[in-house]
């Protein structure tokens, strides 16, 4: 009985729920297509689309569950045949705790998979009985014979709400060393943080006050990534930066381990002496419940922007930019400095979509035609506390996502910046000469190809030859 | 690229290849990974995994290896880098490599393993 993980995003969480809920004399299906990948040491399936059953499909029935026409599921078939995609059957059970397939529904099921399972042999294929927490029901996974039974669930919205596999019990004690953070995400939220992992990507100035704080907090695991070193020149920026570090030009990874092993809060630190999109960064990022980029360049944020949607990885993003006023008015700022913090929830709005990745932005950081020409951008200016200021924005939103002690829910509603509006919280951005922090939001475009080409599509999946 | 052209090309690798062609689909490409292509004896490693990317809106297939790869004198080639293509991280390179539809893509295949040939 090995776990399996549903993912589902933002938007696509709604409509399900939507739908099976509905009250009726009769229960309500909807399928979703899904695609699957192997993350964080489990089967996880990643919902791509939600199809519900239309309300003419359904045929009268004694029972209370649902019986619905075969010709309803041609137009879902043929999608997932096309797209090469797993088809999971939806219902609900609306009490609490964990459900469990009818025997109605596991005829059913065992009726419906070989048939899936014939036209997309490759993809995994189920029926899953949603309750009001928990999950339950049956997966075939490629190539095995034994259904899988033990369902976990991942809803994306305003933060990452995780339906487990057993009964909630009540909080464990929180360790001393956490108690008055504890007042603020209480007993199950410290546990949460102690088992969650989040990936850091780049460790300079803005990456160092990112572990920092995480170690502070207790994070499980904190996976940080970056290939440089540390240099007499990072001095003035680089948290946790020791005099003993400028003759050696120590690995920024082990710098970082020092720090958290420093902080000595059980924090454990990963070292991922790679760049990104490298195959062990790609590897390691899979794992994480949230990744922070704080990059300097475009092409490694549309590396990240891509993992994250794939493998629905929500996806923390902070840069600062410092430059000279070229029209100084008396005793006027002679900087301007703009920064943002953008919290990138699989199913929302995406780097695109908010125009901070354009073909055009990509390519001013090149010299030639291709990625082997990238020129980046050297020597900007960096301050430390301004670094601060967007670092812990960041460490706030990845709190946010994993305990939601700011608000929760699934619904759009949950997650828009004013409720008249449609913007979606999560596009902040930093006035520095100001010293303020204002949340601009951002709407997910309906022509966005990156977000519609990449959501839930998992990695590639190589077949024969024809 | 006429879709007839591609798969064309894809019948052709599995002819040389054989088993070892694999093929997926990815929004508009299609990808053929060749699990093991045969550079210069002196390059590390001499065997590499290839990937081609079929666009039906790009004139000829795009080419990448394995992350990693080096020439004979020990170096990544010039302009070099890793990029992700379906997810995965392959190592993209700069090398003119003439070719036009109704060409043998044994031959393009052939072209690019010249660029490890050759000591930057």
């Amino acid at each position: 009985m090995t776990e399996i993980e549903l993912r589902v995003p933002l938007g696509l969480g709604e409509t399900l729920q939507d739908t099976v809920y509905k009250k009726s004399a009769h229960e309500y299906v909807a399928f979703g297509l899904v695609r699957h990948a192997y993350l964080g040491g489990r089967e996880t399936l990643l919902l791509r689309r939600v199809v519900p059953l239309p309300d003419s499909a359904y045929r009268k029935t004694h029972s209370h569950g649902a019986m619905w026409s075969g010709a309803a599921m041609a137009p879902v078939i043929c999608q997932a045949v096309d797209e090469n995609l797993g088809i999971v059957i939806f219902h609900a059970h609306q009490h609490e705790g964990i459900p469990q397939l009818s025997r109605d529904d596991r005829a059913s099921a065992d009726q419906l998979l070989p048939v899936f399972r014939q036209r997309v042999p490759t993809r995994p294929h189920g029926s899953i009985v949603l309750s009001r927490t928990n999950a339950g029901g049956v997966v075939l996974m490629p190539g095995e014979e034994q259904p899988r039974t033990a369902i976990t669930v991942r809803w994306y919205g305003a933060s990452i709400s995780k339906w487990g596999r057993e009964e909630p019990n009540g909080a464990r004690p929180v360790h001393p060393i956490f108690q008055r953070q504890a007042l603020v995400f209480g007993g199950p939220g410290q546990d949460i943080l102690q088992h969650a992992k989040v990936a850091v990507v780049g460790l300079g100035g803005g990456g160092s006050h990112v572990v920092q704080q995480l170690a502070h907090m207790g994070i499980g695991e904190i996976i940080g990534v970056d290939a440089d070193r540390a240099e007499r020149t990072n001095q003035h920026r680089l948290i946790g930066w020791d005099r003993l570090w400028t003759w050696v030009r120590r690995r920024k990874v082990d710098l970082m381990r020092y720090l958290v092993w420093r902080i000595g809060t059980g924090s454990r630190f990963r070292s991922i002496f790679a760049k990104v999109p490298d195959p062990l960064a790609v590897e390691a990022l899979k794992e994480a419940d949230v990744i922070v980029g704080c990059l300097d360049n475009l092409h490694a944020r549309l590396d990240l922007q891509d993992l994250a949607w794939r493998f629905l990885i929500p996806y923390v993003d902070i840069g600062v930019s410092i430059r000279p006023v070229e029209d100084v008015q008396d005793n006027g700022p002679r900087v301007a400095i703009g920064g943002n913090i953008i919290t990138l929830i699989p199913g929302g709005f995406c780097l695109w979509c908010c125009g901070f990745l354009s073909d055009e932005k990509l390519a001013g950081e090149l010299n030639g035609p291709n990625r082997g020409y990238f020129r980046g951008r050297e020597g900007e200016a960096q301050v430390v506390s301004l670094n601060g200021l967007v670092a812990s924005q960041a460490v706030s939103e990845v709190l946010q996502l994993l305990t939601g002690f700011a608000g929760t829910g699934i619904r759009h509603a949950d997650v828009v910046v004013d409720p008249d509006g449609t913007d979606q919280r999560g596009f902040k951005k930093l006035n520095g000469t100001s010293g303020t922090l204002q949340e601009w939001g951002a709407s997910q475009r309906s022509t966005c190809t990156h977000c519609s080409g990449t959501l839930a599509r998992g990695a590639v999946m190589w077949g024969a030859a024809a | 690229m006429r879709e007839e052209t591609i798969e064309q090309a894809i019948k052709d690798l599995v002819e040389r290849y054989g088993e070892g062609v694999r093929q997926a689909r990815e929004g508009s490409q299609t990808l053929v990974r060749i699990n093991e292509v045969e550079l210069y004896p002196a390059c590390r490693p001499a065997v590499t995994p290839m990937l081609l990317a079929f666009d039906s809106a790009q004139p000829k297939p795009l080419v990448y290896v394995q992350p990693g790869q080096l020439l004979a004198n020990g170096r990544a080639p010039r302009n070099s880098s890793t990029v992700l293509v379906g997810g995965e991280s392959w190592m993209q390179f700069s090398f003119n490599i003439p070719w036009a539809e109704g060409d043998s893509i044994i031959r393009f295949v052939a072209a690019a393993r010249q660029r490890f040939a050759q000591d930057d």
